[in-house]
C-alpha cells in the first residue's frame, strides 16, 4: 500500500524542517519575513473563521435569540436551564456512551485490524482498501446505505430470519432501546478503517530490528506485542486519541441522517441536540450554551491528555 | 538497545505536531459554536439587481409538484413582464432553513410556504413584504382565505395558491374486497378497525420514520373532533396548557386505537407508507393529499377517502385544510417584479395550469378556477365546503418552533402510551420555552 508509507513518511520530513528550521534562526536573533509570514497568516485566517466565530459563541450563550430579532443579554439562564434540561442530561449520557463505544471500540478494531494486515501477504491489499473503503463514502451515503439495512423487512430482519432469531426483530431506528447502538455501529464501520491505517503507519514505522532482538531474547508473540510495539505506538496513540475524542464529540451527520436524535430524544447527542436547539426551535442562544459544553468537554479530555505527555517529556 | 536515528528524531517533532493538532481539533469543535454565527451572518443565495430575475425558493421537492412550479414560471416568463426563476430544495431543509434565508443580508425574493400563524410569525419580525397593494385587486377572494393572508398589524403578507384537503385514504378496490365501508362515526370506525384486523391487515398506516410530524394530524384532528377548533387554535398559540385535562381526554381517544396502527409505521416515512397502503399491507392512511405525488398514476383512480369519523355530534365540524402560496423577503430588491410574480400566481389561468400539471389533488383558492375533474377532488371540495370551521395544521396553526415538541410528545406517547401525564407535562414545560423564546 503506497499511501500507507506516504502517510508515515509524510510527517516525518515535515516534522523535521518544522523542528530544525527555528533553531537555527533563533541563534540569529531576528526573525526572518517568510517564517513571521507563516506564523501571521495563518493566525489571521484561524481568527477570523475560528477563534472570533468560537468567541461570538461565548456571547451568545449568555444571550436569548432566535436568530431574527437582536439578541438580548439575560446572563447565565441558559446555563441554569441546561443544568434542569433532561434532554440535555440525556443527550450527555448518550454523548459519553458514545465516546466509550464508539472510541473504544474503534481503538480496539483498528489496531486488531492493523496487527492483522501489517504484514504482506498476498491479497492483504484488498483487505486493506476493503477496510479502508467506508472511510471514502461520505457519511450521508453511508447512513442511506444502512437505512436500507435497517428498515422493516430490510437486509437485518431477513438475516435474523434466515437463522431463526426472528424474536429479535424490533424497528431498529425507531426503537428507544436499539436505536443509539444502530447508528453506533455504521459510525464504528467507517472509524476502524481509519483509525487501522494511523496504526498500520505507526507499525510500519517500528524498527524491524527491535523485533529480532525481542525475539533473540526468547520473548513470545505477546510479550512482543506488549513491551515492544505497544510503547512504540505511544506517538501513534496520542493521535488516535485526539482523533477519537474530536470525531466523537463531533458526531452528527450520520446520527442526524438516520434517526435525527429520535425517537424522542433517545439517540440525542449533545451535537444533534444542539443542531435542533438552534435551526428547529430557533433558541440559538440556548444552543450556543451546548456548543460552549461541547467545547469545554473535548478541551478538558485533550488537555488532560497533553498535560501529561508534556509531563513524561519533560 | 539500539536506537534508530529516526526515532530520536521523532520526539521533538511529535511535540509540535501533537500541538497543532489538538489545536486544529479545538478549531473543529469550536466550530461548533459557530454555527451561530453562521446563522447570524449573510451566508444566503444571492440574487439579483433590482431589474433583474425574481428568484423562488421553493420546496415543492417532488417529481411532479416541481415539474408543476417549473411550468409555470416558464409561462410567466413568455407573458414578457419579467423573468423568474426557480431554485428547489428538498422539503425538510427548507423548513430548517427558512429563517436563515429570510435573514440573510442578500435573500431570494419569494418563497413557497404557509399561510396563517406561521406567515403572521415571520411578519411580526418584520422579514415579509407587504403585498396589500396585490390584494387589491384579489376581490374574488373569500374573506376566510384573507384573514388567513393578513398579519396582526392588519396588512397582507402571503399570496394563496392552492390548498389540500386530509382524510382516511384508501383503495377502494381493497375496501370491496374486505367487504368494508366507510364509516361516519367513532363507533363505526372502531368497528372497522376491529373486521380488518380480523382479516390479518394492520388496519391504520402511519409513517413516522424521518417524517414523524405526520403524527401531528391525528393529534390536531382528535383535538378538533373532541374539543373543537377555538380551543385547538388557543392551545396552539400558548393560551391553553398542554397538561389539560381536556387535552388528556384526546389521548384517552387516540389510545382506543393505538392497538391498530400499524407496527412497522414507527419505521419508515409517510412515503413508504404510501407504499404500504397502495400495496393493501395497510387499510387506510390518515394522510393530505400531498401523499399522491408518490403514487403512481395508475393507483390514482382508486383511491378514495373518508372525512375523520365524528366523535361529539355536539362539536361543529372542522377540518384540516393546510393553504399554500408564497411570501416575499421584505429586503426583496426587485419588489415590483416580485409582485407581479405573485399577482400571475394568484389568477385563474395560473392555478389552473398548475392544478393541471401537479398530481392534480390540490384545490385552486381563486374561487372562479376549475379543480381537476375528478370525483375525489370534487368529494374532497365538497367537504371542506361543508366545514364550519377550516384549520391548517399543527405547525401552521402555531410555528416551526412548535412542530418538534409535538413529534417527541406523540411519537413517545404511541411507544408508551401509559405515561401520557408525564408526557403531557414534559409537552408544556418545552412548549413554554417555544413561546418564551
Amino acid at each position: 500500500m503506497t499511501d500507507v508509507s506516504t502517510i508515515a513518511e509524510t510527517p516525518r520530513t515535515a516534522k523535521s524542517t518544522v523542528a530544525g528550521t527555528p533553531r537555527r534562526r533563533r541563534r540569529s536573533a531576528r526573525l526572518s519575513p517568510l517564517l513571521a509570514a507563516f506564523v501571521l497568516v495563518p493566525f489571521a485566517i484561524e481568527s477570523i473563521w475560528v477563534f472570533w466565530p468560537a468567541l461570538q459563541g461565548f456571547w451568545f450563550s449568555l444571550t436569548r435569540w432566535d436568530g431574527q430579532t437582536p439578541p438580548e443579554f439575560i446572563g447565565v439562564d441558559n446555563y441554569v436551564e441546561l443544568a434542569g434540561d433532561a434532554t440535555f442530561r440525556g443527550a450527555l449520557v448518550n454523548t459519553v456512551i458514545w465516546l466509550v463505544l464508539f472510541g473504544g471500540l474503534s481503538v480496539v478494531g483498528g489496531f486488531g485490524m492493523a496487527l492483522l494486515l501489517q504484514r504482506d501477504r498476498r491479497g492483504v491489499g484488498f483487505y486493506r482498501a476493503a477496510l479502508f473503503t467506508p472511510v471514502v463514502f461520505s457519511l450521508v451515503v453511508t447512513a442511506l446505505v444502512w437505512r436500507v439495512f435497517y428498515q422493516p423487512d430490510g437486509l437485518a430482519d431477513t438475516i435474523l430470519r434466515a437463522v431463526g432469531l426472528e424474536q429479535l426483530i424490533r424497528p431498529w431506528l425507531a426503537d428507544p432501546q436499539t436505536a443509539l447502538y444502530a447508528v453506533i455501529l455504521p459510525a464504528l464501520w467507517r472509524q476502524i478503517g481509519y483509525v487501522m491505517v494511523l496504526f498500520l503507519a505507526g507499525l510500519k514505522a517500528i524498527d524491524p530490528a527491535l523485533h529480532e532482538a525481542a525475539r533473540m531474547d526468547g520473548a513470545n508473540a505477546w510479550q512482543r506485542l506488549w513491551y515492544v510495539v505497544i510503547p512504540q505506538l505511544k506517538g501513534v496513540n496520542a493521535v488516535v486519541l485526539s482523533v477519537i475524542v474530536i470525531d466523537s464529540l463531533r458526531s452528527f451527520d450520520i446520527v442526524w441522517s438516520l434517526t435525527r436524535g429520535g425517537p424522542y430524544h433517545s439517540s440525542e447527542l449533545l451535537s444533534t441536540y444542539m443542531y435542533s436547539a438552534a435551526f428547529q426551535s430557533l433558541r440559538l442562544g440556548y444552543a450556543s450554551a451546548i456548543a460552549v459544553v461541547i467545547f469545554v468537554l473535548a478541551l478538558a479530555v485533550i488537555l488532560g491528555y497533553l498535560v501529561r505527555a508534556f509531563r513524561e517529556e519533560a | 538497545m539500539r536506537k534508530g536515528p529516526f526515532v530520536t528524531d521523532f520526539d521533538p517533532g511529535r511535540r509540535r505536531f501533537l500541538g497543532h493538532l489538538g489545536l486544529a481539533g479545538l478549531g473543529a469543535i469550536g466550530a461548533g459554536s459557530l454555527l451561530s454565527a453562521c446563522a447570524s451572518s449573510a451566508s444566503g443565495p444571492s440574487t439579483g439587481d433590482a431589474s433583474g430575475a425574481v428568484t423562488i425558493q421553493s420546496n415543492l421537492s417532488s417529481p411532479q409538484a416541481k415539474t408543476a412550479i417549473e411550468k409555470l414560471v416558464e409561462s410567466f416568463n413568455k407573458q414578457g413582464k419579467g423573468t423568474a426563476s426557480v431554485n428547489t430544495i428538498a422539503s425538510e431543509t427548507f423548513r430548517t432553513q427558512l429563517p436563515t434565508y429570510l435573514t440573510s443580508a442578500n435573500p431570494p425574493d419569494l418563497y413557497t410556504w404557509y399561510a396563517g400563524s406561521v406567515a403572521n410569525d415571520y411578519a411580526s419580525k418584520g422579514l415579509l413584504l407587504d403585498v396589500s397593494d396585490v390584494w387589491q385587486g384579489l376581490t374574488e377572494y373569500p374573506q376566510s382565505v384573507k384573514t388567513l393572508s393578513t398579519d396582526a398589524s392588519g396588512k397582507q403578507v402571503f399570496v394563496p395558491m392552492t390548498n389540500y384537503w386530509w382524510g382516511f385514504f384508501y383503495r377502494k378496490s381493497n375496501f370491496a374486497k374486505w367487504g368494508v365501508q366507510e364509516p361516519k362515526t367513532w363507533t363505526e370506525f372502531l368497528a372497522l378497525c376491529e373486521t380488518l384486523k380480523g382479516k390479518g391487515v394492520p388496519p391504520i398506516g402511519i409513517g413516522l420514520g424521518d417524517t414523524p410530524w405526520v403524527a401531528s394530524a391525528w393529534f390536531d384532528y382528535l383535538n378538533i373532533r373532541v374539543n373543537g377548533a377555538p380551543f385547538h387554535r388557543e392551545l396552539l398559540a400558548g393560551k391553553q396548557r398542554f397538561d389539560d385535562p381536556k387535552v388528556k381526554a384526546v389521548f384517552t381517544r387516540w389510545r382506543e386505537v393505538l392497538p391498530y396502527f400499524d407496527p412497522k409505521g414507527k419505521a419508515y416515512p409517510f412515503q413508504e407508507a404510501t407504499t404500504a397502503l397502495l400495496a393493501g399491507k395497510t387499510g387506510m392512511f390518515l394522510i393530505g393529499t400531498f401523499f399522491a405525488d408518490a403514487a403512481p398514476k395508475d393507483a390514482l383512480g382508486d383511491l378514495d377517502f373518508f372525512r375523520f369519523p365524528i366523535i361529539d355530534p355536539a362539536v361543529p365540524v372542522a377540518e384540516e385544510a393546510p393553504t399554500d402560496g408564497f411570501f416575499a423577503s421584505a429586503k426583496t430588491r426587485n419588489a415590483t417584479g416580485t409582485k407581479d410574480l405573485l399577482r400571475y400566481f394568484a389568477s385563474v389561468e395560473a392555478q389552473e395550469e398548475y392544478v393541471k400539471s401537479s398530481s392534480g389533488i390540490v384545490l385552486p383558492v381563486h374561487p372562479k378556477a376549475k379543480a381537476a375533474d375528478s370525483p375525489l377532488v370534487a368529494k374532497g371540495k365538497a367537504m371542506l365546503d361543508s366545514a364550519a370551521e377550516l384549520t391548517q395544521f399543527f405547525n401552521r396553526d402555531s410555528t416551526d418552533a412548535l412542530q418538534p415538541t409535538a413529534d417527541t410528545a406523540l411519537t413517545k406517547f404511541i411507544d408508551k402510551p401509559d405515561q401520557i401525564d408525564a408526557i403531557l407535562r414534559e409537552w408544556q414545560a418545552s412548549a413554554e420555552k417555544v413561546f418564551k423564546g
